[in-house]
């Protein structure tokens, strides 16, 4: 990943978002249930969380006050695209998981540039049909029931 | 003695040959496709191996891991892009002799090199292992505890970013492994009422997003980048006059590759790195660094093969990972029920020695495979982007779920490669977290019995000289650095122009 020089919002952004995120963690441990003093050995179950969170909490100030690194260049290419595309897969495997994989692939070959049709069959159909069966044949895997698994689990 | 040879007799079976030698191609393949690397390859065949015996399975595993080191070569010397980063120094002078036609000749070398190296690494691996477990078989819970907190403090210097980020990244993996059920109180943490969290967020689903899937996202900003092969007739073995000039060079790094291997959580990167430098420190040409010299290929090849032994040492006679591809090689040894460590040596010694045997074996095979194969794999480098990483992202989330069948792990893929990228991208080297993922249980379980055995009175723990030993090592490991560069910092600005007195 290429860097730029200067300074810039992220070298105070990640580490804040890092610090709320913990603050919210270390919130979170204090409604953990708790071991009666009677029964205590060794540590409650909130102590070492804490302890993490609090270290982390620790670093991030320090990058607030001491990081030098760079910020990194404007997201180039297909990266937003992608990563669109993993939501809607995300939306799609609610419905079929290998719907999902097979139209994600297709569309991911696609918008890298493939304009070849039997390469993009292959990825979008090919590909997710053969793992299909080698994990249901060979692994013995039974995946989710979805609008396609359904034609072959019945 | 006897456990060596029940472990050499165990991989007699026709059926452990096959696969290796099958995991070895698949290996090469892994390691010469530029974006994927040994613990990529690792972590999405991970889930393959769920119904095998631990044996066959974890030998695929360290094969792939062996193989696929080599093969980073491959395309750092004809494409002049490293397959794997542990071969990114041997682009340096790879590359050039491959361009004023000398592919074959830098080829050779490397393999050969690289045989060499791991062969010597492995020996070392069955000398120094089954010692280092025997030493650690006393260990009591606070010696563990210091040790893992040493392993996790060298994550400070993994890879050239920020020591500072780099903790970051091994704490907030520690807070992810106590997600779930404490296992000394039976008290549900950070599970947010979901039920596929009781059991803690498991290490492949997140292996595979963080290494698999944000990697995708990595390749999808560079897919302008054009990659060229230079033509090769055939691969050369090296001749006396370069075996006259390299011995020294190879024995050398393989030596510095076996240490550096052994040292948590330092892999063959850094390996390739000062086994490259000092190959250049000590040459008597120099100056044919960086230009196409063999002994750079040597120095770097011998080294980050020789990491690959050396780092299976902390993994097995430890529970501590040697390098980011062996932190997912325990991580599949803790998914088939094994318990590295100590006990391994004395309970399971036979399959120990097995590992060890593959490994040997791979070395061997991948001399082959690198000697007639090399021109193959090389074309198999420009298989176009856009069709790679569609079936690799197929493979990561059927990987996913394939584990323990569940949809929440695919979820917890996509999210962890989203998370992964967004690390990445910031600076942030995911291998910490992974690391800190799978010795976090660990390290909490390790406090815990401590603070039990102390009566709750940590302080004693420095009372015990191994315990502190450890934790002094842990403090040199974090603020050794730091030290040194104010030292030399001042050293230099006393004598600005470096003379002697």
């Amino acid at each position: 990943m290429q860097f730029i020089k200067g300074n810039h919002p992220a070298r105070w952004v990640v580490p804040l978002i890092i610090i709320v995120l913990s603050a919210l963690a270390f919130w979170q441990s204090t409604q953990f249930d708790r071991v009666p003093p009677i029964l205590k050995r060794g540590m409650q179950p909130e102590d070492f969380p804490q302890i993490i969170i609090a270290l982390i909490i620790f670093l991030a100030v320090l990058l607030l006050i001491k990081d030098t690194d760079e910020a990194p260049e404007k997201m180039t290419g297909k990266v937003w695209p992608s990563m669109a595309l993993m939501i809607a897969f995300a939306l799609v495997i609610e419905i079929d998981l290998f719907l999902g994989l097979g139209v994600f692939s297709f569309l991911l070959c696609l918008l890298w540039g493939e304009k070849r049709v039997k390469a993009l069959l292959l990825v979008g159909i090919v590909v997710p049909l053969i793992v299909f069966f080698f994990f249901d044949q060979v692994f013995e895997i039974r995946f989710p029931k979805g609008i396609l698994t359904n034609l072959w689990y019945g | 003695m006897e456990a060596a040879l029940s472990g050499l007799l165990i991989l007699a079976d026709p059926y452990l040959l096959a696969l290796i030698l099958i995991a070895t191609l698949g290996g090469v393949l892994v390691g010469a496709l530029p974006g994927l690397n040994a613990t990529t390859g690792v972590a999405l065949l991970l889930p393959f191996t769920i119904t095998m015996e631990p044996i066959p399975a974890i030998v695929i595993l360290t094969t792939i891991y062996c193989a696929a080191t080599f093969a980073g070569a491959i395309t750092a010397i004809l494409i002049n892009t490293p397959g794997t980063s542990a071969s990114a120094t041997t682009c340096l002078d790879g590359y050039p002799m491959s361009q004023r036609g000398e592919a074959g000749r830098a080829l050779g070398m490397a393999a050969v090199s690289s045989t060499i190296g791991g062969i010597i690494s492995i020996i070392c691996l069955m000398m120094a292992a089954p010692l280092l477990a025997r030493a650690a078989y006393h260990f009591a819970p606070p010696e563990y505890f210091a040790l893992t907190i040493f392993g996790l403090s060298m994550l400070a210097s993994i890879g050239n970013g920020s020591p500072i980020k780099n903790i970051l990244s091994g704490a907030f993996g520690v807070l992810l492994a106590t997600v779930g059920i404490d296992l000394l109180t039976s008290i549900e943490r950070f599970t947010f009422d979901v039920n596929e969290l009781s059991e803690g967020i498991g290490f492949v689903p997140v292996m595979i997003g963080i290494f698999g899937i944000s990697e995708l996202l990595v390749q999808a900003s560079r897919l302008d980048v054009v990659r060229e092969q230079v033509s090769m007739k055939a691969i050369k073995l090296p001749s006396r006059a370069d075996y006259a000039k390299v011995w020294k060079t190879i024995l050398r790094s393989s030596g510095i590759g076996t240490f550096i291997g052994i040292l948590p959580a330092e892999g063959a990167t850094v390996a390739s790195m000062i086994g490259y430098n000092e190959a250049k420190r000590w040459s008597k040409t120099p100056e044919e660094f960086g230009k196409g010299a063999i002994e750079g290929i040597a120095g770097s090849e011998a080294a980050n093969n020789a990491a690959t032994g050396g780092a299976m040492v902390p993994t097995l006679a430890l529970g501590i990972p040697g390098s980011p591809t062996a932190a997912v090689i325990l991580a599949g040894m803790m998914v088939h029920g094994l318990r590295p460590g100590p006990t391994l040596f004395t309970e399971q010694s036979d399959f120990v020695y097995a590992i060890f045997w593959s490994m040997m074996i791979v070395n061997l095979l991948f001399f082959v495979i690198g000697l007639y194969g090399a021109k193959l794999f090389a074309r198999v480098t420009l298989v176009p982007m856009q069709i790679l990483w569609p079936i690799v992202f197929t493979f990561s989330i059927v990987g996913a779920y394939a584990l323990e069948q569940s949809m929440a792990d695919v979820w917890i893929a996509l999210i962890f490669g989203l998370i992964g990228f967004a690390m990445r991208r910031y600076g942030y080297s995911v291998v910490p977290m992974a690391i800190g993922l799978i010795l976090g249980g660990m390290l909490e379980t390790r406090l815990g019995q401590s603070m039990i055995m102390l009566d709750d009175q940590w302080w004693l723990m420095a009372t015990r000289p191994l315990t502190l030993f450890f934790l002094v090592l842990t403090v040199l490991a974090l603020f050794g650095p730091f030290v040194w560069k104010k030292i030399t910092a001042k050293t230099a600005r006393n004598n600005p122009l470096g003379l002697s007195k």
